[in-house]
């Protein structure tokens, strides 16, 4: 077959499928196909250096021909297509009427989706009340009367001599004492700090604390726990840096940090540069507490850790100042429908 | 805490870098916040010295200072007092960017150029002193880049220490971390003491008269020291550690407290005025005078130490003024002690005063170091200030405290970590920490007194896990505990709430709970209040005892901010004082509110919301939860407008109420726009809450809908209608629903139209439609007899 032969037939297939092209894109795509840089037609075009003159000028005009005569039939089915489609009345693109949805509170949704995490590895949600009792805030955690530690805490004390709860982990005397071991709880809820308001600070916040306690327990369950918590919280690739430190109720204590999850630990503004967030504070249970509570460490152990739900979200969504989540501003609030 | 890098290696020995030695404390619990380089503003800093100053014509407060840096002679405006010619002086020059971000320009001032900048500390960032310029001691070399002159190529490192490790707060304290971690021995400093031939305790007697508040007291004495300015090495030392020089003897004091974190004091002994001390409580009313310039009126809670008659310091916590070292000093009396950390505690909290030194004697430090910390202080003062130092030292220890031994078992520490550390291992680490160990398993470890925070094995298994690393203890991989985790109601139905809630167009508000008593007054429900003791500020002083008062606060915010259109609701809790039982309520609530208007779309115009939009809320959640039918029963809230005000019931139990804010309330909170709100109890609404008991089978029989419309009075409820309606129809009405409801033109005046749709099916015959024209009757006549209805049927 000689190439004017081969050039009929890609014309004729070309013609064909401009016809039965139903869309833009469609014959966007054919137009790619034949005229584009690197389409049928111009590579028969480029190869015609390497023809004998005469065959060279036969073959170049009928392919420039055809060329022109294809450009000309996918314009006109362009404009075919759309003048057909705007004779139809029906105009889907008026916003449907749906009733507007609202929006879960970001505190919410964050400790809902924290508390979902370890349920799905086997703890059971306990709460506490708000107005806590010395014993169970302080006492039976292992801060001694007068202890400094005591001053790490900023506390409101309410008439009556009770005290708004500064963390979570009263929770933990509770639940051991009433329960038997295994222990396996994840303690959500609000907590309270006297503290000047500021966009970093405020007078409540809410915090999700979690323990266990069964025998044998050791820190490389708590340890493993974390990490698989942040894995399906903060992304598969995420790493944990463990620091010592220190709390009265556990020891060891540690600080938890991890690889800051917009900058994959590369530094940023968000992680100060460093590639690491701190997220939450953890340690092995003290004995003392265990003791407290009425159970004998030299047989059972567990672990603890608590995380600030304000904290995850600021970091989670960039948010630069804790006022926003109390103030219930709805441009605020519906940014998380 | 801060310390600096030089000074670590010093300690040590150790030449890891800045990064890798800050990295490595903060894994091992000594967290490194923040490292600065002292010679950070140093760059294009060099050595000048001013040859002449000249007047600026025009400008008394400035003079044209010639300085010669070495290659040439640079003229510089400097403003300040101290300035004079023949000064080394620090010179920054063009380009040199100094502390708070300036960059030195050349600039003319009143005709004048001046081309560099003389500095001041403060401007160089190597302390907070901005009294004057900073004048160099005259052997500086001119022209030399100043960090080289001053060999001040340091870091700063910053830690955060945490309260229970108080050997932390010295420098030795931070390197025996480091030394523990590279297990090599920390280098203390060595001096050999010269001490004369008179005797320290022939001059001056301690006596002790609270011994669990001052179980030691140490004295020295040491006499003709010559005060002036520090040598630089000295001064360089407090520097990197971000503290001031002062002049020798304070210099030394606190470099001795930097160094091995026990407190010093010196007084001037010939203004202490008697040669014994007396360490005892303060008496009620009893007055002092701080070296800040303060009196006091203290109280028995305040340890003094006293000349035997009046207090010459508030010990552990600050110095005394009348006795305070000063420029004329020429004897000085020398304390070294240590105080029982809750007593200073109680003190400086009684004074007001958080000092260097209280704040290491509440933490607690080494008592069996006193002495040592003393002869080092002696040491310095007779090398620096030529000082003689009169022999011996006044130890009076009447408490001893010995190190405490605790039992430690290698397998124990193993199975609480989760480890596989070999027990030659954790020795090796006490070893490394200057811990004793006897014994193999049981250890008998000995916690060096400056370890206060040792008392118990789990401090042990602490000490190896970091030292270790937390690093070294795996990831267990898998999961352990109970095999079935059950959930709660009150979660559930929360979780359940505020997916309908927000479903239905809802946004869930969350508010801290604290409101204003000033706030409280307004909406003053007679109820009880929470008071908390020591507010914040006196803004929120007390606890919510109703959710509406914060949707309130949340309304005011919004309108505030231009947001008229708001459906919210909140799940939280009110607060109560114990009732007389001693019982303490927190009762969780929900509450709903609406304000401004509906949201306008191309097909449904906008609309004010109202009552029923609440209502519809609750309705709705009241199908989903299988609540039985509730009513509203008019009851004045004193928050509430008197027409519109009800509480909700179902059944016997009341579970909440309902109503329209009062104009008088909204005006108080800056709102111009109708609010309706209803609380709901989450107890009672969850206790109301069944599931599907059975389900029903689909109608088989044909349905018979049915209109009426009537008019009536406005006063008829409509709920009552349609109640008596279904109970005339019985089991004949399937549903009764309102499809119209009108009042204004062609209606008379003081009536309402009313339609209604009646749907009548049995479940296990069909209806003949005679029967249902009887009961159709039977209605229309109930309702003529009993409303006074007018009906039109159709
Ligand atoms: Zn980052």
């Amino acid at each position: 077959m000689s190439l004017l032969d081969d050039v009929a037939n890609l014309r004729r297939e070309a013609v064909e499928k401009i016809k039965g092209a139903d869309s833009a894109d469609t014959l966007g795509r054919i137009k790619v196909r034949y005229l584009g840089r690197k389409g049928l037609l111009t590579a028969i075009l480029r190869g015609l250096k390497d023809l004998p003159d005469d065959q060279r000028k036969a073959v170049g005009a009928r392919a420039n021909q055809i060329r022109a005569e294809l450009e000309q039939q996918i314009a006109e089915a362009v404009t075919g297509l759309s003048t057909e489609k705007s004779a139809s009345a029906f105009d889907p693109t008026l916003p449907g009427t749906a009733q507007q949805i609202g929006a879960m509170h970001i505190v919410s949704q964050v400790m809902n989706e924290i508390c979902q995490t370890f349920y799905g590895m086997g703890f059971e949600i306990a709460r506490g009340p708000d107005v806590e009792t010395d014993y169970y805030n302080f006492e039976s955690l292992n801060f001694p009367p007068d202890h400094p530690a005591r001053d790490m805490q900023d506390t409101f004390f309410v008439e009556g001599g009770r005290l708004l709860r500064t963390h979570t982990t009263p929770v933990q005397t509770r639940e051991l004492e009433r329960r038997n071991p295994p222990i396996k709880i994840i303690a959500p809820g609000k907590t309270f700090r006297n503290e000047e308001i500021s966009t970093r600070a405020h007078v409540a916040f809410h915090q999700v604390d979690g323990f266990l306690v069964d025998e044998g327990v050791t820190m490389s369950d708590l340890k493993g726990t974390l990490v698989a918590f942040c894995r399906a919280f903060f992304g598969e690739d995420t790493k944990l840096k463990f620091r010592p430190s220190f709390f009265p109720f556990t020891e060891p204590s540690a600080e938890v940090d991890i690889t800051c999850f917009l900058c994959k630990g590369k530094g940023c503004q968000l992680c100060k540069f460093s590639g690491w967030l701190e997220i939450l504070g953890c340690g092995m249970i003290h004995p003392n507490v265990l003791t407290t509570g009425g159970y004998d460490p030299e047989k059972y152990t567990g672990w603890a850790f608590g995380m600030g739900v304000e904290r995850v979200a600021m970091l989670k969504y960039k948010i630069n100042d804790i006022r926003l989540f109390f103030n219930n501003n709805i441009r605020f609030l519906r940014q998380f429908v | 805490m801060k310390v600096s890098y030089h000074w670590l290696k010093e300690l040590t020995g150790l030449d890891w870098p800045v990064e890798e030695m800050a990295e490595r404390l903060t894994l091992c619990g000594t967290a490194c916040e923040d490292i600065v380089s002292t010679s950070r503003y140093l760059d294009r800093v060099v050595v000048g010295e001013v040859l002449e100053l000249h007047p600026v014509p025009g400008a008394d407060k400035i003079r044209r200072a010639v300085t010669a840096i070495g290659s040439e002679n640079l003229d510089i405006i400097c403003g300040a007092p101290n300035v004079a010619a023949g000064q080394k002086v620090p010179v920054a020059l063009i380009g040199a960017k100094l502390d708070s971000g300036f960059e030195v320009k050349k600039v003319k001032i009143k005709g004048v150029t001046s081309c560099g900048m003389i500095c001041s500390q403060a401007e160089l960032g190597i302390s907070d002193d901005h009294s004057g310029i900073w004048v160099l001691d005259d052997d500086a070399t001119v022209g030399k880049p100043l960090a080289e002159c001053l060999d001040y190529d340091d870091y700063i490192l910053d830690f955060e220490l945490t309260p229970d490790r108080a050997d932390s707060m010295s420098a030795i304290g931070i390197a025996r971390d480091l030394a523990a971690l590279a297990s090599v021995k920390i280098r203390y400093p060595s001096f050999d003491l010269e001490e004369s031939a008179e005797s320290a305790a022939d001059h001056i007697q301690v006596s002790i008269a609270d011994e669990e508040a001052c179980p030691r007291f140490t004295a020295r004495i040491i006499r003709d020291v010559t005060i002036g300015p520090s040598p630089w090495w000295l001064q360089k030392k407090l520097l990197s550690c971000g503290m001031r020089p002062i002049s020798n003897v304070v210099d030394i004091t606190n470099l001795v407290m930097l160094e091995t974190g026990n407190p010093v004091h010196a007084f001037d002994l010939d203004r202490f005025g008697s040669d014994e001390v007396l360490v005892r409580r303060a008496v009620e009313g009893e007055k002092m005078t701080t070296l800040d310039g303060k009196e006091h009126t203290l109280t028995p809670d305040v340890l003094l130490i006293t000349n035997g008659k009046e207090g010459k310091a508030a010990a552990g916590v600050m110095g005394g003024e009348d006795s305070e070292v000063s420029s004329e000093t020429r004897n000085i009396l020398l304390e070294v002690a240590y105080f029982s950390p809750s007593v200073i505690r109680k003190s400086r909290r009684h004074l007001g005063i958080i000092s260097e030194a209280s704040s290491r004697f509440e933490k607690g430090v080494d008592p069996n170091n006193v002495p040592g910390a003393s002869a080092r202080v002696a040491h310095l003062f007779h090398d620096v200030c030529g000082g003689s130092v009169l022999k011996g030292v006044v130890d009076c220890y009447p408490k001893r405290i010995d190190p405490v031994t605790v039992s430690f078992r290698p397998d124990r520490c193993n199975k609480v970590l989760g480890t596989d550390i070999r027990p030659e291992r954790m020795k090796q680490i006490f070893a490394d920490l200057e811990f004793e160990v006897d014994g193999s398993d049981p250890m008998k470890v000995t916690a060096p007194t400056f370890r206060h925070d040792i008392n118990l094995e789990i401090d042990l298994i602490e000490e190896v896990a970091r030292v270790e690393g937390y690093d070294s203890i795996p990831d267990a991989q898998e999961n352990i505990g109970p095999l079935f985790t059950p959930t709660h109601e009150e979660d559930v139905f929360e979780d359940e709430v505020r997916r309908m809630m927000t479903g239905a167009g809802f946004d869930e508000m969350i508010s801290h709970g604290l409101v204003h008593s000033r706030q409280a007054a307004i909406i003053d429900s007679g109820l009880p209040y929470l008071k908390i003791v020591n507010p914040v500020s006196e803004d929120l002083d007390m606890m919510r005892n109703s959710l509406v008062h914060t949707g309130l606060i949340a309304v005011n915010h919004n309108v505030a901010h231009r947001n008229m259109d708001l459906r919210l609701f909140e799940i939280g809790k009110a607060y109560f004082p114990p009732d007389p039982d001693g019982l303490w309520l927190e009762d969780n609530r929900l509450m709903i509110l609406v304000t401004g208007n509906s949201p306008a779309s191309w097909r449904n115009a906008s609309r004010p919301f109202d009552f029923y939009d609440v209502t519809g809320a609750i309705e709705s959640m009241g199908e989903h939860f299988g609540w039985p039918s509730l009513r509203f029963e008019a009851e004045t809230a004193p928050y509430y407008e008197e027409e519109v005000s009800f509480s909700i019931r179902c059944g016997d139990t009341e579970i909440g109420t309902i109503g329209q804010i009062t104009e008088t309330i909204l005006k108080k909170f800056d709102i111009k726009q109708p609010v309706h709100i209803a609380e709901l109890k989450i107890s009672d609404l969850i206790k109301l809450s069944r599931d599907l008991s059975e389900f029903e089978p689909l109608p088989i029989y044909p349905a018979a809908p049915r209109d009426l419309a009537l008019v009536v009075n406005e006063t008829v409820q409509v709920g009552q209608v349609l109640e008596r309606i279904r109970s005339v129809a019985g089991d004949m009405a399937e549903t009764v629903d309102v499809f119209d409801y009108y009042k204004g033109k062609q209606i008379a005046e003081g009536m309402k139209s009313v339609g209604i749709a009646i749907v009548f099916r049995l479940k296990h015959r069909s209806l003949a439609s005679q029967e249902i024209d009887k009961v159709q009757l039977d209605i229309i006549e109930m309702l003529q007899r009993e409303f006074k209805a007018e009906i039109r049927t159709k």
